[in-house]
């Protein structure tokens, strides 16, 4: 499977459709940052929420690269399971190199400061926080551009549309007081878990609020490419 | 491996493409998927390579390695020649000194040698068929899916196919190919299955069951279609060849003699023959009358 992985990343790579998101994630980053410098774990927080939409549009992209065709190329060599999956963690690990320059981003543009009063977090907790509330994306990001991509939803007008809704449904039901938060991935919640009081009960029950959204979204995606055939 | 009760539509509320398919193949076994354009053919390759899953109906026994060559290669992809095929045989499961043999060895047999570095989008189609071939035999394939295999390929390479089904015939493989050019009269010992209305039945053939020839002359411009009507109504299509004389152009020498509404001595010039087999005189018949027909 991880030639797989590493066939899909190329030719996401070689395409050079990786520059677009990449971009735009520079981008948001370079914006977010310029309007003055913040604590690490707030500032990464939202971070976080601004790349959500960035990392499903990427993910998008990477899985809809390949030709259908040497998609059941690949299913018929190494199984339906495999298949899938390679898809999906390719998506992961360009996701998680977009995170990292995300988290090294600020430290560049001196978009960041130190603790500035007796309260404040160190910044090796800031970091931590920041790195969770990233990680915590990942999968939620993933799973919703997996689900937009060309085999599963067919049409590139549905993507754009699975891509959207996604995006705004995850701000607009993650606001506080939101009526069905669960419909949406804890990524508004954890960016004000990481400005506020991060208990570790909470970090434990927003990570497994993300992974049941995500598999729950994956689950949609594999349903729809069983469907799709 | 064997299609049991096998329906397949594209879409929910479509109709179905293939009903009630049931049919098994064994090893070292080849069958020829016959029909017309847009009966199922293809649909059918890929449920038995597992690109497709029935809608109803399951498919059993499927070997483990399956090669499949797809009709129309995806070449939109930016990988040179060697570095697809190489990752292919990564894919497939072979080390990287075994993919980097299997890579020589393919690419030198399906004279791609010359292409190894050239980029993907710019390979002519025969040459990209190539590498869809290649692709497909870098592991040996327990199960071999051709789907239109000749199509685009230069004629050494056309030569060269029924040697690679051979072979995995050999190693008791199974292949199941289609074909609408009638290179499949390379596969003599094939058997043959008809698609048509979303059902498949297989045309059988016993030994002591006389084979008659029958020659054919119709317009030239006419041969493409004609003889892709007399393939699909399950005729073989031996060979066509240009007419040397107007004069003996205008004549259909038909055997048996019965097939006596051929021969139109007022009719205009015909400019190409063939010959064509058929198992029965009646279908023969009919199949010259079809011929003739088209020549009005």
């Amino acid at each position: 499977m991880s030639a797989l992985v590493r066939m899909r990343l190329a030719g996401f790579l070689r395409t050079g459709r990786a520059l677009a998101p990449l971009l735009a994630g520079l981008i948001t980053l370079g914006t977010l940052y310029g309007g003055g410098r913040a604590q690490p774990a707030e500032a990464y927080g939202v971070s976080a929420v601004v790349l959500f939409p960035v990392l499903a549009w990427q993910t998008k992209i990477l899985l809809d690269v390949e030709p259908d065709v040497q998609r059941r190329l690949a299913q018929v060599t190494v199984g339906v399971a495999r298949e899938r999956s390679a898809g999906l963690l390719a998506a992961a690990v360009a996701a998680l190199v977009t995170v990292a320059v995300a988290l090294l981003f600020p430290w560049l543009v001196g978009g960041v400061s130190g603790p500035v009063d007796p309260g404040d977090r160190s910044i090796p907790v800031g970091l931590a926080l920041g790195l969770w509330a990233h990680l915590l994306v990942v999968p939620a990001a993933v799973a919703l551009g997996a689900l937009a991509s060309r085999a599963s939803v067919g049409g590139a007008g549905y993507g754009v549309a699975v891509l959207a809704l996604g995006g705004v449904g995850a701000v607009v039901f993650g606001l506080t007081g939101s009526v069905a938060p669960w419909l949406a991935p804890p990524i508004m919640a954890a960016a004000r878990t990481t400005a506020g009081d991060a208990a570790a009960l909470t970090l434990l029950a927003l990570s497994g609020w993300a992974l049941a959204w995500s598999a729950a979204v994956v689950g949609g995606y594999l349903w729809r490419r069983r469907a799709q055939g | 491996m064997r299609l049991e009760n096998v329906w397949l539509r594209y879409h929910r509320r479509g109709p179905w493409v293939l009903q009630g398919i049931d049919v098994r193949i064994g090893p070292g076994e080849v069958a020829i998927v016959l029909g017309r354009n847009g009966v199922g053919k293809s649909t059918l390759l890929q449920v038995a390579a597992g690109v497709l899953r029935p809608g109803r109906g399951r498919v059993t026994d499927r070997p483990a390695r399956v090669g499949w060559v797809p009709e129309r290669f995806p070449a939109d992809q930016p990988f040179t020649v060697t570095r697809y095929l190489t990752g292919m045989a990564r894919v497939a499961g072979l080390g990287r000194a075994a993919a980097d043999e299997a890579v020589t060895f393919w690419t030198h047999r399906l004279g791609l040698s010359a292409f190894r570095s050239v980029r993907l989008p710019e390979l002519s189609k025969g040459t990209a068929q190539k590498v869809g071939l290649a692709q497909a035999l870098l592991r040996p394939p327990g199960l071999l899916v051709l789907d239109e295999p000749w199509e685009g390929l230069d004629a050494a390479t056309r030569e060269l196919v029924p040697e690679l089904i051979a072979e995995v015939l050999a190693a008791d493989g199974s292949v199941l190919v289609s074909d609408h050019r009638g290179e499949t009269v390379r596969l003599p010992a094939a058997r043959r299955w008809l698609v048509a209305d979303g059902s498949l039945s297989e045309e059988t053939s016993s030994t002591d069951e006389t084979i008659a020839v029958v020659e054919v002359a119709v317009p030239a411009a006419r041969v493409a279609g004609t003889v892709a009507r007399l393939r699909a109504e399950g005729h073989q299509v031996l060979r066509v060849r240009p007419d040397a004389s107007t004069a003996a152009s205008q004549v259909l020498p038909v055997e048996p003699p019965r097939s006596t509404g051929a021969a139109r001595p007022a009719e205009p010039p015909l400019g190409m023959a063939g010959e064509l087999t058929a198992e029965q005189p009646e279908a023969a018949d009919a199949a010259v009358e079809s011929a003739a027909g088209e020549a009005r």
